[in-house]
């Protein structure tokens, strides 16, 4: 390293923020060291570059120990395990910072220009994010949680794709647990609709779980988004990591979306941690007769002041200030839409029919002929390819030409053969 | 006294002569064989013993040696029983034979009677290289040997009734029916093309008493249309869906919707249907083969080997059809097994000492539950989390990309099959796809779209430039492979070909574009 330039401190200070940063990310990968450990011997001994430098100094362990036992305030110290750890860390910093470095993670302190607003007004901040892919995705001037059970149905993990592509659309960061079910359906509809999305993981990213989100999180990565981390690379993901975790999801954005989660849901947590840091929170009704969506319902009820209702996709960008920015791509003209059979009465504002998507008829005059008849049948409750042929009494290889057509431009999905509205398709459900 | 006989043997799917010495001397009475036999061949001591003493001959209390040439060649099977018996008899003069050369093949019975012996086809075929004209065989397999047409076959039901034949030196077998030359049998076995196929297959029992007419698959118009699809090109095929959707009765509907075997294949067919001892042969095999192994089914049981490295599933069904109902469950190392066969059509077996090579060109067809409870999709599935992601990777990326259709099958509702279209007999498809299949070999020499890569595939396709532009879209935005762009135009090119269309248009394109493989589809597919 070449001495700094008399004067030239700017380089000088980012060259200490560096070091810095690095110590830190070094210190986070000792195993031992968790956040009141680190608090102590920060709080003790000085910035993280110091508690290094001591550490990699003759006799470092012992030196650390009496610094940190002289200064503690109110007796939480270290122990001389962890800190035989950290001297033996200290010493092998270079190889662990490559090794991170290998694995396409770079760090971010709190000091750092690029950590994310949001997350430095929560009570205990990670002083370390471990991040994989751009720093930029983590900030964004709306951002919003969608969460939910890993066991979803069908419907819920519908209402995911269809808020998490809607929010990619009208502009906002998606932010997620990377979790199978409800998290994975929010990520991979923000990258099909072309938005950005960050997954907030409960382990290090050497030890990503789930391993069949394996490729979701690299598809997020290359499409501008980030996949991060409060714990260093090699840490194993426990029972305990998980609701940590949960607090930087809320702590990142405005509000909290929880699509579908039973009584007893991870994803409650996450709304918890919500309120308590000053965000909102928005839960998606469903069924009294539907598990997936008893927790939900729960809170609806016990927190009926603050928990608000998500009534619909275009109600819900309403209610989060998003409805100026969303664009639908096929918006009928006011007035053009037929009546879906909401009659006003006394007392009662009709909804507003700009409030729902397209409707089905207009979703389907933008098609060619092939295609509107399969979304009138869609639209009728035909699921499958023999009822939709049934239906529209087309040749079976014209619905299946039509329907990969519709596929493509996200009119419908399928799962296991079975065909649905996607999230370009009409706001009616099917049936 | 010694006696020297011809028999043969068989090796793999290939027959082998063999020259069988007996010699009855005088010394310690004692029975001996040497020349690599194999357990079945030692046994033979104890058959031949049975069947000279009840047959009404002697046998003799002195020293016997048989000796089976070539001496390096291993030896399998009871098909030298008969030479080996009619040997001692010489060699203990209790009768003389009329001069000239004549082959023996039969396993006996301890009663003396002659029995079917597995390979008889190929191993007549061999002795006729050799320059062998005429032979004993069981009377049982004489349709079966009268396919070779340059050796005359007589049959014989029993030990005695072979003596008297050698000793006679009569023309021909009071049991055997006018010879049929292999060519002639061809057109005499099916004088009416594909329709009379059943009267032909292997055996009384007609495999197509079991085949099902596709018309009882009731719903399931997608999986219908992709199974005639895959069997018109050849195309590899996998129906995913839950246990009662259909997908194993469709499959079972195969032998009835392809057609009959060329002179060629028919007679390929019938070797492997001899030398794997598939019951009485009447005549050339017309059917083509549809072979079901179970899941359990071991690494040798499918590729082929054992003693006598003998041909396995996969070259039972060449020229027809492998179905392999729950792919996944099949252990690993037999599922990777079928690489070689799916790239090349043929198999190497490679032992230390030696190794051979079978065909095993065959349309994969292959079953599957979305999941290890089979609920994915229907009802809620009882899986752990993750696990369905899992059960699907239990398929290898290479396997994968030899599977041109994934077709998803849903549970049929009660409506559809009430309230469903009546689905067309199996013969009206036979006949697309055989007029599918005429396009295609007369077009590309002879090969099935499937087998059709790279240029000559692109130049076979006649793609414009909207259809261009269209096939990039489809498979670029799907984030297909090279392979996955290959896998969606052939099988549009064999939609096109079903059609009649002689170049491949949108339509075609977007339909084969539902099966693809279910990777290679949007992110939306990533998230679990």
């Amino acid at each position: 390293m070449t001495p700094a330039a008399p004067g030239d401190r700017v380089a000088r200070d980012d060259r200490v923020a560096a070091a810095n940063r690095d110590a830190l990310a070094v210190l986070v990968s000792v195993d031992g060291v968790g956040p009141a450990t680190l608090e102590s011997l920060l709080a003790t001994i000085g910035s993280a570059a110091d508690v290094l430098r001591v550490a990699a100094g003759p006799n470092g362990a012992a030196s650390l120990g009496a610094a940190n036992r002289d200064a503690a305030p109110d007796g939480v110290r270290v122990t001389r395990a962890t800190l035989d750890r950290i001297v033996e860390a200290a010493r092998s910093a270079d190889t662990i910072l490559s090794g991170m470095r290998a694995g396409g993670v770079h760090v971010l302190a709190m000091e750092d220009a690029a950590y994310p607003a949001r997350l430095r007004t929560i009570e205990m901040p990670p002083r370390v994010l471990f991040v994989r892919g751009a720093d930029a995705a983590l900030e964004a001037d709306d951002a919003i949680a969608v969460v939910g059970t890993r066991r979803p149905t069908d419907l819920g993990r519908r209402s995911s794709s269809r808020i998490g592509a809607a929010l990619a659309r009208a502009g906002a960061l998606v932010v997620s647990g990377l979790a199978l079910g409800i998290d994975g359906a929010a990520h991979a509809a923000a990258v099909e609709a072309g938005g950005t999305t960050v997954a907030v993981i409960g382990g290090g990213h050497g030890r990503l779980v789930p391993v069949a989100h394996d490729r979701l999180a690299a598809v997020i990565v290359d499409h501008g988004g980030a996949v991060i981390s409060e714990h260093a690379p090699d840490t194993k993901p426990t029972r305990g990591t998980f609701p940590r975790r949960n607090r930087i999801i809320s702590g990142l954005v405005d509000a909290v979306i929880v699509v579908e989660a039973g009584v007893r849901s991870g994803a409650l947590l996450t709304a918890a941690w919500a309120l308590e840091q000053g965000r909102e929170c928005f839960l998606v009704p469903g069924s009294i007769e539907a598990p997936e969506s008893a927790g939900c319902l729960a809170w609806l009820r016990d927190y009926g002041g603050v928990a608000r209702i998500v009534a619909g996709v275009p109600q819900l960008l309403e209610d989060l200030g998003l409805a100026a920015t969303a664009a639908f791509a096929s918006a009928p003209e006011r007035g053009a839409e037929p009546d879906h059979g909401h009659r006003a009465r006394p007392g009662l504002r009709p909804p507003r029919h700009d409030l729902f998507g397209p409707s089905v008829e207009a979703v389907a005059m933008d098609l060619p002929a092939r295609e509107a008849s399969l979304v009138r049948a869609l639209a009728t409750g035909a699921t499958t390819t023999d009822e939709l042929a049934a239906v529209t009494r087309l040749p079976i290889g014209a619905v299946l030409a039509g329907l990969t057509v519709l596929e493509g431009r996200g009119v419908v999905t399928s799962t296991y053969g079975r065909y649905a509205f996607g999230i370009n398709g009409p706001s009616i459900a099917p049936g | 006294m010694l006696a020297t006989l011809v028999s043969a043997t068989l090796l793999g799917l290939e027959g082998r002569p063999i020259r069988v010495e007996v010699d009855v001397a005088s010394g310690l009475p004692g029975f001996t064989i040497v020349g690599l036999a194999d357990a079945a061949l030692r046994e033979s001591r104890e058959r031949v013993r049975g069947a000279v003493r009840n047959a009404g001959f002697v046998f003799p209390a002195r020293r016997i040696t048989v000796n089976l040439s070539p001496a390096d060649l291993p030896k399998a099977g009871a098909s030298v029983d008969l030479a080996i018996a009619v040997g001692m008899l010489m060699g203990s003069e209790q009768f003389r034979p009329a001069p000239g050369r004549i082959a023996l093949i039969g396993e006996l019975g301890l009663g003396g009677d002659v029995r079917r012996v597995p390979g008889l086809l190929p191993m007549l075929a061999s002795l006729a290289s050799h320059g062998i004209h005429r032979a004993i065989v069981p009377a049982d397999s004489l349709l079966e040997a009268n396919l070779v047409r340059s050796i005359e076959s007589i049959g014989c039901r029993t030990l005695d009734e072979a003596v008297g034949q050698l000793r006679a030196r009569r023309r021909a077998s009071p049991t055997a029916p006018a010879r049929v030359a292999l060519a002639d049998a061809a057109i005499a076995a099916d004088p009416l093309g594909a329709a009379a196929v059943g009267s032909i297959g292997t055996g009384g029992r007609s495999r197509e008493a079991a085949t099902p007419d596709i018309s009882e698959v009731r719903g399931q118009a997608e999986a219908r249309r992709a199974l005639e699809i895959g069997l018109s090109g050849g195309h590899g095929i996998i129906f995913i869906g839950p246990p009662g959707g259909g997908k194993t009765l469709l499959a079972r509907t195969i032998p009835g919707l392809v057609p009959a075997l060329g002179d060629d294949a028919a007679l390929a067919a019938t070797i492997v249907a001899s030398a794997s001892g598939e019951g009485p042969i009447v005549g050339l095999v017309r059917t083509p083969p549809f072979r079901a192994p179970h899941h359990t089914s071991s690494y040798a049981a499918m590729v082929g080997g054992g003693p006598g490295l003998a041909p396995g599933e996969v070259t039972r069904a060449d020229n027809g059809t492998l179905f392999l109902d729950e792919l996944p469950e099949f252990d690993r190392d037999v599922l990777e097994a079928l690489r070689q066969p799916l790239e090349d059509g043929r198999v190497t077996i490679a032992r230390a000492a030696r190794s051979v090579t079978f065909p095993a060109s065959f349309q994969l067809v292959a079953a599957m539950n979305p999941c290890r409870c089979g609920n994915a999709g229907v009802r809620k599935c009882e899986c752990p989390r993750g696990a369905p992601d899992r059960y699907m990777n239990r398929i290898s990326g290479p396997l994968r990309d030899r599977i041109d259709i994934w077709v998803w099958m849903p549970g049929i509702s009660a409506a559809s099959i009430v309230n469903g279209i009546e689905p067309e007999s199996s013969r009206v498809v036979a006949a697309r796809i055989a007029a599918a299949r005429k396009i295609q070999t007369d077009r590309s020499s002879g090969l099935l779209n499937a087998r059709v890569t790279g240029h000559a595939l692109r130049e076979i396709c006649g793609l414009g430039r909207v259809e261009r532009i269209r096939a990039i879209a489809l498979a670029d935005g799907e984030r297909m492979s090279g392979r996955g762009t290959d896998r969606l135009l052939r099988v549009a090119r064999t939609i096109a070909d079903l059609e009649g269309a002689s170049r491949v248009q949108v339509v075609h394109l977007e339909e084969a574009a539902r099966w693809r493989a279910p990777a290679t589809r949007s992110p939306l597919a990533l998230a679990g």
